[in-house]
This record gives C-alpha cells, structure tokens and sequence, in this order.
C-alpha cells in the first residue's frame, strides 16, 4: 500500500525526493528488557578494567589515552562482572534501579551552576552526539568563538526515524533542560527546540543553521564559526541527566521499523545491547528482510554480525525487498535527476567522471543515489572519488 | 557496506514507457486523421529503430529506449513517406545517431532529429513535397516560403488541417502528452517553457529576411503560427526534452531551450528550409555539454586538479 501510494505520488509528481515513512510516529516508547551482557566498543579508548572484575552500574570502564585532543569516557549500564575487554568491554550482569525520584526536581538546572561545572559533568558523563556523529558533547561545549545560539536538532529527516520525535513528545521538559544548561555553558542568550523534518536531509547540521538562523556556515568551518551550537534531541537530554541526577551517558532511544519488524516502534535500550537481542524482541522477521541496517536506511550501514546499538545508532531498520527497490544498474541518461536532488547543487555525474576538490563537500545523504533512475550508486562512486581527492590533496 | 538502501520506484525504463504513453493520444490521433498510412509510418519506424538497437546490443532493448525513438521519428515524418524510407529513418536513428557512441547515454546528438536531418539531405523530396492531399485539402506546408505559398490561418494548424508530420495532425494531443510528462516531473518543465517562448518572443519581434517578406509576409508578427505549424511542439516536449542529449543542470537547459528557439526562429526566417525545428534541436545539443560546463563552473569555484603530494 506504502509503496503504491508513493509510486503513484512520484508519478504526479508529488513526492517529496526522500520518503518520510513515518509509521512509528505515534508508537510511544517502551523500555526493552535489559540483556543479559553489553558489548561496549572500546573504539580506541583505553579499558579501565579487566576481566573477572566486578563493576557496579553506571561505573567508567573506559577512558581516551591522556593525550587525546577529544577525550571519551565510557560507561556500563549493566552491574556485574567484566567478561572481556578485547575490541569491546563485555559486562555481564543487571542495569541499575531506577533513580528514585528521577523526574521530581521539575527538570530545572540547579541554580547557580557555573559553565565550567557543566562541561565537566558532560565530560565524566561520558555524552556523545546521538544524532549519529559520536562527537563528544563537552568538546562542543568549550568554544573559541562566541556563541549567541544553541540549537536543539529534532529535524530527524531520515525516512523511518521517530526516536527524537518520541523523546521530544514525552520528554520535552528535560530536553528543554539539556538546552538551558548548554546555553550557560556557551553562554548563548537565545535557544531553540527544531523538528522541522520536511525534506531529506533537513537535519543535517549546516542546514538546521541556514533554514534557522539564515548563517550559511562556509566549507570547512563549523556552526561555531557562525555563532552557533547545534546538538542532538537525546543529547540535550542526557546533557539533562548528567547534570541534574548524574546519570552517565548508558542508554538511548531507537526506532526498529521495517516490513519485516512485527512490532515497530520507539525502544529505550541500553547501549551496549546486541542488535539481535532488540530485532529478536521486535519480531524480526529474517526471511522477509532484504536488508537489515544499523541506522538510517539513507546514511545507516548493513548490520554487522554481533554489532551492539552503539551511541549514535538511531535505530535499527529490516526492510523487505519491495521497500528498498533493488534495481540493477543502468547506464546513465543524464536526466540530471541528481543535480537537481543534491541539496547543496553538486554537478553528480560530472563529479564522478572527472573528481574535483568540490568532491570534498558531500556529506553522503545518499539524495542522488534515491533519485537515479538508472540505479547507479552515485553516493558511493562519489565516496570513493572523495577518498581520491584526499589522498591527491 | 554502507547506505543509502533505498532507491525512488522511478527507473529508466519506468520514463521510456511514459514518453511512449504520452506519444500515444498523437500517434492515435495521426492514425484516426491520416488512417493506413499513417500507421505504416509509425510500425516501420518502431520496427527500423528496435531492428538495429537488436543488432547492436540485445541487451538494451529492455530498457525501451529504442521504441521511443522509434516513435519520436515517426511524428517527425509525413504520412506521405514510404513505409521503407519510415523504416530507414529508425534505423538511422540508432545506426548513426545511437549505436556508434556507445549506446544509451552516450550519444550527443537527438537520435530522432538527427534522422530528420538526415533525411532532409538525402531525400528531401519526401519530406518538403510543396504540396499533398491532407484530409482533401490541398495546400503548402504551412511555413513555406515558395512563391504562391497561402496563409494557412492558426485555427487550420490548430485542428491539423495543413500538411505535415505526424506530431502536427493534432497539435493538442502533443500539448497535452508533453504536459502530462512536464506534470509527472518526467521531463523537465523548464524546457518546453524556454523553447516555446523564445520561439513566441522571436516570432513577434524579429523581422523576416528577403524572401519571407516577398513570399510569406504572413509569417512575420504572428507567434501562434510559429507555435503550431512546423515541428515546434514535437521538438518542445519531445525533442528538447531527451534527457540524454540536453544538459543537466536547470540553468543550462534553460539557456539550452532558449537557443533552440533562437534558431528555430532564425532558420525559419532567414533561411530557404521551411521548418528548422529538428536542425535547432541538433545546434542546441551540440552546445548543451559546454553550457553544462559553464553553469557548473558559476555554481561551485572552479581549481585546477592538483599533484598528487609526493609530485609536488
């Protein structure tokens, strides 16, 4: 049915470039029981413990070398023992209680709070981007450039995706927090919660900016550049439990959808959870899954064997054949499809035959790659031509 | 393996079978207007096109490509051509205007009006007969500038009733088979737009040379004469509109359009031919890869390809 009506809106013309395919949008978001062991990758952070430990919930285990530019810290949501720590740090135990009264304080910022105490918090929080960046918050929070302006990014344009729509429904209050708190910290006098997810790629951090704030951010420079801070709905929120409960960065919220999912929705999951155990507890359906993605069905990956949800996995997807419309690859008629599809006017093909630096500036939404008519994997040819491009630059 | 994992229900195959449908209401209108003949026409050049894109590459007939040239060369012929020289027209088509670039993609040139063109040369007696039997009305091509040449009034070439092609014995089924493939964003809107109002603006303001002004005066100041008569609306909506051969950022196709109108008009004024649709289309491809260039070159800064670091 999905697909007919969006066949039938792509004839007339109607479709906007991307499917929303927002199924989940109202699906309210249910905690998945807890597994019974994570696998943190340790992703070049140094474990802080060995196996046959025994580590308490929410307690470090791992940290970045002394000397790295950005340190991370990780932490486990689990309290037990310290199976392995060799690529990930594998507890096997139970997630902490609850907080007593977790919600009671009004989510209002304590007071009084100096900046420096709040990047702090997020540091030994051990808070990531959760849009899917990774980037560690309290970096973010610690600017050269003065900035007027935090952003709240809801703009959650990947088709499928309703985890920060759900977070931003139900938990409203304690991002708005996360954003009170970022502004002290930047010392910004303006704040803003987006969830304009109207076109793909709207949420993509230079285009919050510009339709937002009207600052175009130049190639190679930052939001910070022009003013402005930009982070993630559930980022926002746990900046907000980091601060006002002290709750380390050990859970988030994911959308599993897909026509081979039984139970689609909005799953609060410790990080850490095999990505089986969560498609096992949504009914996955292998034999009707084309393609099983961790992440966006535009910018996610294939699911590898054994992956884990990690911080910036905004879900999981098992979509059937007929929602991924395998083609095989045509040669290209120049339709031009692409150019008009790439939201920052890329010239595609010309790109592909002949790389130039402007390569560089892709951001792979995979626009192009949806709109080909021929099937060619242009985000992936363009990919590779920018890997060409670094190596010549 | 990384994403995107979805891909738009458009394919290319998906856009050849929507040019042939909104081809349809005009081949069956030639057919109702024109009866046998006219279907002669468009079977052999279907036929002569599908012959040699098999002969080529088997594979590629899936993609139907070489039916819609087919039938785009059969509204390019008059009914009054022979099944064989139909026939030969497709072929040429593929055989010179396709096939020897590599196939589907790579050809710079329209196929369809590069067999027109062809034809004219070769046997132009075919395609400018100075007069046939049309519907029992014998009279000039309407844009024709031979001495004793009529005006054929904008209601005659509104209803079909002058001679021509195949694409002009109901101008409104090709108006609306071309807004039909502009609605379902199938071509380009931008194209026909630019086309048909250059060759609108240019008919009002441009000034006939020597022979209009003795034989046809009629022609000059009169913008629907030059929408409807010749093959101004074919080359508009399904000419100019082939992806393939016309550029592909909106701005060059704009400007690309736009010359095509310009030498419709100018081919049509100042030139013996009485219609110079097909030989704009073939001047404006052969422009379209450096206009390309040119709106690429305004939209990103341009640097020249550096040496690897270890050349430097």
């Amino acid at each position: 049915m999905t697909a007919l009506r969006e066949r039938l809106a792509a004839w007339l013309g109607l479709a906007a470039p991307v499917p929303a395919r927002k199924h989940t949008r109202d699906a309210a978001i249910v905690r998945l029981p807890a597994p019974a062991e994570v696998a943190l990758p340790l992703a070049g952070l140094v474990a802080a413990v060995a196996p046959g430990d025994a580590v308490a919930a929410w307690a470090e285990v791992a940290r970045s070398a002394a000397a790295a530019r950005w340190p991370r810290r990780l932490h486990t949501p689990l309290g037990g023992q310290v199976v392995s720590i060799d690529g990930a740090v594998v507890v096997r135990g139970v997630p902490a209680d609850a907080p007593a009264a977790p919600v009671a304080v009004g989510h209002r910022a304590p007071d009084g709070l100096a900046p420096e105490a709040i990047v702090a918090a997020a540091r030994d929080a051990g808070i990531v981007g959760l849009g899917g960046g990774m980037f560690p918050t309290h970096a973010k929070l610690v600017s050269p450039h003065p900035i007027d302006t935090v952003l709240i990014n809801g703009c959650e344009s990947e088709p499928y995706f309703t985890c920060d729509h759900r977070v931003l429904v139900e938990h409203r209050d304690e991002v708005e927090c996360g954003m009170a708190l970022a502004m002290r910290a930047v010392g910004a006098t303006t704040g803003a919660v987006l969830d304009r997810e109207d076109y793909y790629p709207a949420g993509y951090e230079r285009f919050v900016v510009r339709d937002r704030l009207g600052r175009d951010i130049p190639p190679r420079k930052l939001p910070r550049d022009v003013g402005a801070l930009v982070l993630n709905v559930q980022s926002a929120r746990a900046l907000h439990r980091a601060v006002c409960l002290g709750e380390p960065l050990v859970s988030r919220v994911i959308t599993v959808a897909g026509g081979a999912i039984a139970r689609p929705g909005n799953y609060q999951v410790w990080l850490g959870t095999p990505a089986a155990d969560v498609l096992a507890a949504c009914g996955l359906d292998a034999g009707r899954a084309a393609q099983v993605i961790a992440g966006g069905p535009m910018m996610g990956h294939a699911l590898a064997a054994g992956e884990a949800i990690a911080a910036g996995t905004g879900g999981l997807l098992a979509l059937t054949a007929e929602e991924v419309v395998a083609r095989s690859e045509q040669p290209c008629i120049r339709c031009g499809r692409c150019v008009e599809a790439c939201p920052i006017g890329l010239p595609v093909p010309l790109l592909v035959e002949r790389p130039g630096p402007d390569v560089l500036r892709c951001f792979s939404c995979g626009a192009c790659h949806y709109v080909c008519p021929s099937a060619i994997p242009l985000t992936a040819r363009l990919r590779e031509a920018a890997a060409e491009e670094v190596k010549w630059d | 393996m990384k994403g995107p994992f979805l891909r738009s229900p458009q394919s290319t195959r998906g856009l050849m079978i929507q040019v042939v449908a909104a081809a349809t209401p005009a081949l069956i209108a030639a057919v109702v207007r024109l009866g046998a003949p006219a279907a002669a026409v468009i079977v052999s050049a279907i036929a002569g096109a599908v012959a040699v894109e098999a002969l080529y590459h088997r594979r590629g007939l899936a993609d139907g490509s070489a039916v819609v040239t087919g039938v785009i060369v059969a509204l390019l012929l008059p009914a009054t051509a022979p099944p064989w020289l139909a026939a030969a027209g497709g072929a040429i088509a593929i055989g010179l205007g396709k096939a020897p670039w590599g196939g589907l993609g790579k050809n710079p040139f329209n196929p369809a009006a590069l067999a027109r063109g062809v034809l004219m040369v070769v046997v132009p007696a075919h395609l400018f007969a100075p007069a046939w039997t049309w519907d029992a009305v014998t009279a000039a091509s309407p844009l024709s500038k031979e001495i004793g040449a009529t005006a054929p009034g904008w209601l005659a070439l509104a209803q079909g009733d002058v001679p021509g092609c195949l694409g002009q014995a109901a101008p409104w089924t090709i108006v609306l088979g071309g807004v039909a493939l502009a609605a379902m964003r199938t071509i380009d809107w931008r194209v026909p737009l630019a086309y048909l109002a250059t060759v609108a603006l240019l008919a009002v303001v441009l000034p006939g040379g020597d022979r209009v002004a003795a034989h046809a005066p009629w022609l000059v100041g009169d913008p629907l004469v030059h929408l409807l008569g010749g093959g101004t609306l074919v080359a508009a909506f399904f000419l100019l509109t082939d992806p393939v051969t016309a550029p592909m950022t909106p701005g060059a196709r704009v400007a690309f359009a736009a010359i095509a109108g310009a030498a419709t008009m100018a081919v049509r004024h100042y030139t013996p031919y009485p219609d110079g649709a097909a030989l704009a289309v073939l001047l404006a491809n052969a422009l379209a890869p450096w206009l390309d260039r040119l709106t690429v070159e305004r939209r990103v800064t341009p640097r020249g390809r550096r040496a690897p670091r270890d050349q430097r």
